[in-house]
This record gives C-alpha cells, sequence and structure tokens, in this order.
C-alpha cells in the first residue's frame, strides 16, 4: 500500500532551492514547520539559503543529511534528471511542483519510480499537506486547518478555494494530496484508495477533479473494488468546455466520448459518490453530512 | 495540440506513411487550387470527432459539387468550433477498413497500441474480439516487440499493413512526442498496400520547445491554433468558450477557471472565455495582463468585466497595482469590473483597487450579484 504521511520529523531537501521558487519555497515550508534539512544547487558561491546547507547533488546531500524526501523545484525541461538523482541518492518521496513537464519524460520518470518502489507526487501539482503538521509544496495556510476530509485534487487552484470555503466552515483536511493536473503523473486518485481507507483521521474523502483523462474513471472502479465505506465527495471542473481544446492543464482535453464531465459523473455516482455542480453546493453538502454522522 | 486532419496527414506524409493526395482550401469565394484525380471528398477541419454526422464531410463527383460543399462547410460552427478551411482529398477506392492507434496509458505509465480488423467508427462500438491490444514502455525496441505481437496472428492481408503502419507509427510517436495517433479508417488492399483514411493527432504542448517541426507547424499556421499559439508566446491559457459571451474573465489557475465558467453558465450566465493567467508569471509586468484585456475586448457583447484570483502565493497589493495599470493602457475595453480577491495582502489591494474605483468583494457570490447588476443595467442601457 502507497502510504504518503509524512510528519514535522521527516527530512526534506530542496531540488533548485537557488532559484527564485526554490528561495521562497523553502522558507514558507521551514515556516509551517517542514524539516527542511538540505538544498540543491550548481552556485558554488553559496553555502547556505535560509539557513538551510547547500549540496551540489543529491547524493552529498543525502550522505550528509540523511534526507529521506525531496521537493525538486527546477525547470520543465529538467525535471525528468532532478527525479532520476533523488532515486540514485536513495529519496524515495519526491513532490514536483513544476508546471509543463514533457509527458515522454513523465512517462519516463513514472517507470523510473516504479521500479525505485518511491512515492512520486506531481509534476504540475501543488503538493501535499498534513494540516498543522507538515508541507511540501504551496498549498496555502488560509486552507490547511487539521480535520476528517482526505483531500485528492488535480487543480491547485480549485483545491485552495474548496479547501479555503470549508475552513471557514471549521471543516479542515487529514491527508491532503495535489496529483497534479498532467495526464501522465505519479501518484493517481487510485492509488490512494487504500490508504485513506485505513487511515483512521480521514473520515470522508473530497476528490477534486476535472475533464480530460479516465483517473476519475479509474477511481470509481477502485471504490468498487475495494469497498471503500467512507463518504465520498466529488467536484469536477470543465463541463462546458469545448471539445478538443486543452483547458489550461496539459490532461484537461477532451476527444470524443473520452474524458468528457458527464462520463466521469456517472462513474463517480455508480461508485457511490456525490457529485456536486458547484462549490457552495460541495461545501453545504461536506458539512451537512459530516456534521451528522 | 489536437491537430487538423489536413495536418496530420501533411506531418505523416513527410515521414513517408501514405495519404490520399489532397489540398487545403480556407475561402469558399476563392478559385480552387490544382486538384488531385477526382471524384472527392471535401472535409471540414475542426479539432474534434463526429465530423460526418454533423455534415461536413461531403462526397464530391464535380468542381461543381466541390465550391457548393466549400461554401455550405466553411464559416459554420460545429461543437463550438468555428469550421475555417475543408481539406479536399481524392476518394479512396477500394481496400477494406481497419483500425491502428498508440495512445498514452497514463494509468498503466506506457503506451497502449491498438489494432482492429475493422474500421470507420469510434474504437468503443466495436466488439471487443475484433480488438487487439497492448501496452509498451515507451521504447523503440518495447513498442516494435509489442507491435509484432499483435499483428503475428491477424489474418491476411491485415497482419502485413498493421504491422506496417504500426511501426511507422510508433517511430512518429517517439519523435514527434505524440500523445495520441489514431488511424481510422485505415484502408486495406488485398495486396497489403494500405492508405490512411482519416487521422488523429495530438501531441504535447509542453514539448513544443524541442519540436521543430510542430512548432513550424504552429508559427505557420497560428490562427488554426490560435490556443496553443497563444500559450506558447504568451505564456498563459485563453479560450473563447462562448464568441456571444457577455462576461469577460480575468481568472487565474486552470481548475478554479474552469469551474467559475461551468458555474456561471450553470445559472444562465455568459462567460465569454476561459483565462489561466499564471499570476506568478507575471514578475511586474502588465504586458501579459494588456493582452489579455485586449483580447477579452475583442468578444463583440462584453458587458462586465470578472476578476477572480484566489492567491495562494501572489501578493495581491502588487497584482492589483499591474491590474489597475492594464486596465488604463486599455481604455478601449469599457465595461464596469468586478474584482474577487482572496489570499496573501488583500487590505494592500483593497486600498490600490478603491483608488481606482473598482469595488473589491472577498466573497464570490457577492461578486456574481454585482455581475449581474451590471449585466442588468446594461441591458436597460439598449
Amino acid at each position: 500500500m502507497i502510504n504518503p504521511r509524512l510528519n514535522r520529523n521527516t527530512r526534506v531537501l530542496v531540488q533548485g532551492i537557488s532559484g527564485r521558487a526554490g528561495r521562497l519555497h523553502s522558507r514558507l515550508m521551514q515556516e509551517y514547520g517542514t524539516q527542511i534539512v538540505a538544498g540543491i544547487s550548481s552556485r558554488k558561491e553559496l553555502s547556505h539559503i535560509n539557513g538551510v546547507p547547500l549540496f551540489s547533488d543529491c547524493s552529498q546531500a543525502v550522505k550528509a543529511t540523511q534526507a529521506t524526501a525531496s521537493v525538486a523545484l527546477v525547470g520543465p525541461f529538467d525535471l525528468l534528471a532532478a527525479i532520476e538523482e533523488a532515486l540514485a541518492a536513495g529519496i524515495r518521496y519526491i513532490v514536483t511542483p513544476t508546471e509543463g513537464m514533457p509527458v515522454h519524460d513523465a512517462l519516463k520518470a513514472k517507470q523510473a519510480v516504479d521500479r525505485a518502489g518511491a512515492i512520486w507526487v506531481g509534476a504540475s501539482t501543488p503538493g501535499m499537506a498534513i494540516a498543522g503538521e507538515v508541507k511540501l509544496g504551496f498549498l496555502p495556510n488560509d486552507a490547511l486547518i487539521p480535520g476528517p476530509i482526505g483531500i485528492m485534487s488535480k487543480s491547485g487552484t480549485l483545491s485552495y478555494e474548496s479547501g479555503y470555503r470549508l475552513a471557514q466552515q471549521k471543516m479542515g483536511s487529514s491527508v491532503w494530496i495535489g496529483v497534479g493536473g498532467d495526464a501522465v503523473k505519479g501518484i493517481r486518485y487510485a492509488d490512494l484508495v487504500p490508504f485513506y481507507a485505513q487511515d483512521e483521521q480521514t473520515q470522508a474523502l473530497l476528490v477534486i477533479g476535472e475533464i480530460g483523462g479516465h483517473e476519475e474513471e479509474d477511481l470509481a472502479r477502485a471504490l468498487i473494488d475495494h469497498q471503500f465505506k467512507k463518504p465520498v465527495f466529488a467536484l469536477i471542473a470543465g463541463r462546458s468546455a469545448p471539445e478538443g481544446v486543452t483547458m489550461g492543464h496539459a490532461g484537461a482535453l477532451v476527444h470524443g466520448s473520452h474524458g468528457t464531465w458527464q462520463a466521469k459523473r456517472e462513474a463517480l455516482e455508480a461508485a457511490g459518490a456525490i457529485v456536486f455542480g458547484s462549490l457552495n453546493d460541495m461545501v453545504h453538502g461536506v458539512v451537512q453530512k459530516i456534521a451528522r454522522s | 495540440m489536437y491537430l487538423l486532419e489536413h495536418d496530420a496527414k501533411s506531418l505523416l506524409a513527410a515521414h513517408h506513411i501514405t495519404i490520399p493526395p489532397g489540398c487545403l482550401v480556407s475561402q469558399a469565394d476563392q478559385p480552387l487550387p490544382p486538384l488531385p484525380a477526382g471524384p472527392w471528398m471535401v472535409k471540414g477541419q475542426i479539432s474534434a470527432g463526429g465530423r460526418g454526422k454533423a455534415g461536413i464531410i461531403k462526397k464530391a463527383n464535380t468542381v461543381e459539387e466541390i465550391k457548393s460543399h466549400c461554401e455550405h462547410i466553411i464559416g459554420r460552427t460545429v461543437k463550438g468550433h468555428r469550421v475555417q478551411s475543408v481539406r479536399i482529398e481524392q476518394q479512396i477506392s477500394g481496400g477494406a477498413e481497419a483500425y491502428c492507434s498508440l495512445l498514452l496509458d497514463a494509468a498503466a505509465g506506457g503506451i497502449r497500441v491498438i489494432m482492429a480488423t475493422q474500421g470507420g467508427m469510434e474504437i468503443e462500438t466495436l466488439p471487443p474480439e475484433a480488438i487487439q491490444t497492448a501496452v509498451a514502455a515507451p521504447t523503440l525496441e518495447a513498442l516494435t516487440q509489442c507491435i509484432a505481437e499483435l499483428t503475428a496472428h491477424l489474418p491476411a492481408p491485415y497482419g502485413q499493413a498493421l504491422s506496417e503502419v504500426g511501426l511507422h507509427l510508433a517511430k512518429r510517436f517517439l519523435d514527434s512526442e505524440a500523445l495520441l495517433i489514431e488511424i481510422n479508417p485505415l484502408f486495406v488492399r488485398s495486396d497489403s498496400s494500405w492508405v490512411v483514411g482519416d487521422a488523429k493527432y495530438v501531441t504535447d504542448d509542453s514539448a513544443l520547445e524541442r519540436q521543430a517541426e510542430i512548432l513550424h507547424l504552429l508559427k505557420t499556421r497560428s490562427s488554426a491554433y490560435p490556443e496553443a499559439a497563444l500559450k506558447f508566446e504568451h505564456g498563459c491559457d485563453y479560450v473563447v468558450v462562448d464568441p456571444d459571451g457577455e462576461i469577460g474573465l480575468l481568472t487565474t489557475g486552470a481548475g478554479l477557471s474552469m469551474m467559475l465558467v461551468d458555474e456561471l453558465r450553470a445559472v444562465g450566465l455568459k462567460p465569454y472565455n476561459f483565462l489561466d493567467v499564471r499570476t506568478g508569471g507575471l514578475r511586474g509586468e502588465t504586458q501579459r495582463l494588456v493582452k489579455v484585456l485586449q483580447w477579452i475586448h475583442q468578444g463583440r457583447h462584453i458587458k462586465v468585466l470578472l476578476i477572480n484570483i484566489f492567491a495562494g502565493i501572489t501578493e495581491l497589493g502588487e497584482f492589483s497595482k499591474l491590474l489597475v495599470s492594464a486596465l488604463a493602457e486599455v481604455p478601449e475595453l469599457n465595461v464596469p469590473v468586478v474584482a474577487r480577491l482572496v489570499g496573501n495582502g488583500l487590505p494592500a489591494a483593497r486600498e490600490v483597487l478603491s483608488a481606482a474605483g473598482i469595488a473589491l468583494y472577498p466573497d464570490l457570490d457577492e461578486a456574481l450579484v454585482e455581475v449581474k447588476k451590471h449585466l442588468a443595467a446594461a441591458g436597460e442601457k439598449k
């Protein structure tokens, strides 16, 4: 079973720490409580950033700091190499927020990650978080309060808005995984079903999906196969998207009957999920159902 | 990028894959270019399937028929796409219909190869026993092996034809970093020779920079691929979802922007566009915002501009300054502005926007009430 739980003691390194995003987000993650123990940078003139010691590659960093997880903040064409470097150094949990990773690179990365038995969250993701404990990536603090809802999301912004509105209703999250908006990715919804089924903090699941691909359909099948007992709520964006046009996320492309909103809703409903048509309906539905139980 | 059939076929032909001779026509009132020998097919070009059912694929036996079809097809709107051009090509005579495709299998992390000795209809509607399929690793060796296994037991003339086409497509799929290449139908003759009937070809926008051939296509045919061209040039995603839309949207984040379009439509409002402006990529410049406002201004029925930004990281005060400057640079977009912002730096944003006379709503529902008021007021003015 894939277990995406991390905690305050998880030792994290940041690849690409001396870039603009690397500097900003390593600081924000530190402020949230994440233990950033090392940074990877090719800039030899620097020794530390945000108090974090720098290394020229992952293998040196892992030897010196015993890091076990990585957040890679590098450009899309450098991402495959960064993932391979982290795996070679023994890292087994990799979060890659970068948008625009070429799909064929993602195919190669996925094969390497699977061979190593590692967990890869991304690409094109705001990352993951366990509210009040740790975050790898940049889920906004306003949306992060501890609570009973396991969240899996493709879109960053739609999940921020959802988490924020739920938090306003004092409804928080247990383990939040942004699987990301790409077609080929690391962890997918269906991979997380066994984990959420047995996770004691998780009382219900919120799936924030969108058109394109068949990840929602695969999730529906996994829910049925695992006889998932907890309530499942879903919000799916892109109902009015025209066919044949990519809607912002590389994965959000409808062609023919493939990847349509209707197909996803039908599959999820057949698996017992409640599919909402708007953010407001979702927030009210979740709050009512969970408060009642 | 979902390539138009004409471009898909041209790319395949450039790599020794046999297609029927044909040409592209985008103006019905101009003289026709040199035509291949008839009879012909006249095929409306849009990036969506179901063209036959929609009536934009027609047979023609005379040049007069071609012209009449061109007049009827060009300019129509099918599935939200305006038909900008038709491909006129020679009808294929003889041969049985087969099917061959390669596509990403995201769940398996590989490339799925599908072959069938029937074709011409959607693969989902074929009986399962007519379909051969397997997933291969993304290497030429693995795909070659996979295709050999799938075609080994197919009857003549399909075995040889599908094996040849499969290998051609495998090479194309890897070299062009495709997401999907589907040949349906593939016409197979009794001597195992074959020709591509229709082709669907989807490429990876994220790989464009290192795909010279596709990038060249995008640059020379940018009007056929406006969304991909905009994204490549300006780094943001913009799609006109309703040419008659009344609400211009300045939004960030693909998922949230899609959801907003959906929700507006669900309550009977008419959004004009989808936009993921990527506030994180603005880097203190107004340029991208100005472009976006100019694009929105092209909507003939725009009555109000709705800004919806959920800033996880972006500093909203900074963003608001850029927004106010950008709006001043596009005075021709003379419509009321409703702003809904949430996140970092909200007080600073409120100050900047109120100085510019723009009301700020932290609650999306309140912002929508305001949008409706402006729409009603614009209606009364008429």
